[in-house]
């Protein structure tokens, strides 16, 4: 394994923002965290970067311990959510100054510049300021620093979060291409779980500084551990019926059909999606979502249910899932 | 059609003393004390070739200020900037206490120092030597420069050190290549005002210098206008003004896109 991180814990103070962290990501593997805001992704990703210190547990490169060596003698190839390029230096001259310092000579860094320019389609961009970029143009800078770093490890940080949302999609395949292409660990942290489905080999779902669930995108749709990962993956979000003796009950809005014998509903709101449309129902069993084919009408009177192998069961305490 | 009144007047107001001084530069003695009869020569240059051409010649002090202001404005830079870089990067309360302190010595009037000074500057044998006025403005600099550039230091998104600190930046290579050409707006605007302080500081001038080869523009300045006790030489004193605001008005135009927006840096977030 190529990234390994072992027991990691990070405290602020007397609060642990982040403990018990066990991770192993492969060479040429892509995971990604996600999570909702201060659940701790990002921190994980500053340990690993070594822009924090670390308070517990280690972390290890290619199987040599990095927990305690500083930033700067740390290979990773970091893409900030801000991009943080510097404002002052053209596109070459922004790629070049990491190069520069790192003793590479002055032909060898035209060379790479002028190289990773290509990969990432700005090559007629490279005398330009940062500031007369376009977002999308600015990643692909800081993508394009990253990959000249020529890092064990590659970290994102919510790379796409401040691009349209068309742009994300265009942009997707591409990123996963230019980080994957070199073979080392990737780690991606979003919060957007939908682009965590679609970018990352495995996804760790990350609440309160603790890991719920590390799986296959489709894993974590199918098998969800625990209530709240249940809840985080998938959209429109799963249906989650009122606890009885003790067991919370989970239904995908997918799975939820019309069906004669089951829980006469009354439709409250449908939204189009194209392909699909999605019914908000008010059921004898509460509120409902169901995502069901767009030709489908609306019967006058009806009653919905679903397959008992589509019911997702979770003790109402801890919120684990119910093994049967 | 309103605005431009206030411009105007405004203009006027700020303006108007320093048109007066260079009209009074260029009068004749007779076109000052009588402006409005019929004079035969109402226009002289008699009064720039008395500063000039005066023992030792005006020049010698414009050096002296010059290079007092230029002295202590990098003397200034070089302390401030590692210890305002310092003061952004720790945390908690020493941060909190180190501000209230410096605003402290920021409003401290300097004039109460002035007995300690001067012991200090005489055990050091600097008196009468230029270093005795470039080290206490320096010092005395040292509070708000320290202040306008932590503040200019704190603006900058700390993702930048970060990303600097990961392309494998050493400390004084992210000072070099990243953080002091974005903070050189502040910078600049914070050299110019300390430059204006070294340019204009009377009491500690006037004390420590007595050679009158050392002297700065105010005391020489003040000199003139005392040089005789029956009569004041405003002409004189005038063109001396005048010659004084050159390099002034000189450096604020040159830099005064820079003094602005350092001046203005962490009003709004950019």
């Amino acid at each position: 394994m190529s990234l390994s991180i072992n027991n990691l814990g990070r405290r602020i103070g007397d609060r642990w923002i982040l403990r018990h962290l066990n991770l192993e990501v492969s060479d040429g593997e892509c995971l990604a965290l996600v999570g909702p805001s201060g659940c701790g992704k990002s921190t994980t990703l500053r340990l690993i970067a070594g822009l924090d210190p670390v308070d517990e547990g280690s972390i290890r490169i290619q199987g040599v311990d990095i927990t305690h060596t500083a930033a700067i003698d740390r290979k990773v190839g970091m893409v900030f959510q801000s991009y943080a390029l510097f404002p002052h230096l053209s596109v070459a001259a922004n790629l070049e100054l990491g190069l520069k310092v790192r003793g590479c000579s002055r032909d060898v860094r035209q060379r790479k510049v002028h190289h990773v320019l290509q990969l990432v389609q700005l090559d007629e961009r490279a005398s330009l300021k940062p500031a007369q970029l376009s977002g999308g143009q600015r990643q692909r800078v800081a993508l394009a620093r990253a990959l000249l770093r020529d890092p064990q490890i590659y970290l994102l940080d919510e790379p796409m979060s401040n691009l349209d949302a068309q742009l994300r999609e265009d942009l997707r395949p591409e990123l996963r291409r230019l980080v994957l292409q070199d073979q080392k660990p990737v780690v991606y942290v979003t919060h957007d779980q939908h682009e965590a489905m679609a970018m990352a080999d495995r996804i760790a779902v990350l609440r309160h500084g603790c890991i719920e669930q590390v799986a296959s995108p489709m894993e974590l749709y199918q098998q969800p551990e625990t209530l709240f990962v249940a809840q985080f993956i998938g959209r429109p979000q799963i249906n989650v019926l009122p606890s009885e003796q003790g067991v919370v009950r989970a239904i995908r809005p997918e799975a939820v059909e019309l069906r004669e014998d089951g829980f006469p509903s009354r439709l409250l709101h449908r939204e189009w999606l194209g392909s699909t449309q999605i019914w908000h129902l008010e059921s004898s069993m509460g509120a409902l979502r169901m995502v069901t084919s767009a030709q489908q009408s609306v019967p006058e009177r009806f009653a919905v249910g679903w397959a008992p192998q589509h019911e997702h069961r979770f003790d109402a305490k801890d919120g684990k899932r119910l093994h049967s | 059609m309103q605005r431009r009144i206030w411009i105007v007047l405004l203009l006027a107001w700020s303006l108007g003393p320093l048109l007066w001084q260079l009209y009074t530069s260029f009068s004749t003695n007779q076109a000052l004390v009588s402006p409005f009869s019929d004079l035969q020569q109402r226009w002289t240059l008699s009064h720039y070739q008395a500063v000039l051409n005066g023992n030792p010649p005006f020049w010698r002090y414009l050096f002296n200020s010059l290079l007092v202001g230029a002295g202590s404005t990098v003397l200034t830079l070089v302390i401030a900037i590692p210890a305002a870089y310092g003061l952004t990067r720790i945390r908690g309360g020493v941060n909190q206490w180190a501000r209230l302190i410096l605003i402290a010595a920021a409003l401290f009037p300097y004039v109460l120092l002035f007995l300690a000074l001067l012991e200090v500057a005489r055990s050091l044998n600097l008196g009468n030597h230029l270093l005795a006025l470039t080290i206490p403005y320096a010092a005395l600099s040292q509070p708000l420069a320290i202040l306008l550039l932590s503040s200019a230091f704190r603006d900058l998104p700390i993702d930048l050190e970060e990303a600097a600190t990961l392309e494998g930046l050493g400390l004084w290579q992210r000072l070099r290549w990243v953080l002091l050409p974005l903070i050189a707006p502040a910078s600049t605007s914070t050299a110019v005002l300390v430059f204006l302080f070294s340019w204009n500081e009377y009491p500690i001038a006037l004390t420590w210098i007595s050679d009158s080869d050392l002297l700065t523009l105010p005391v020489a300045m003040a000199r003139i206008a005392g040089s005789s006790i029956y009569s004041v030489p405003y002409g004189a004193y005038a063109a001396a003004t005048v010659l004084g605001s050159i390099p002034l008005i000189l450096l604020v135009l040159m830099f005064q896109k820079s003094i602005v927006s350092g001046l203005t840096s962490g009003a709004v977030k950019g």
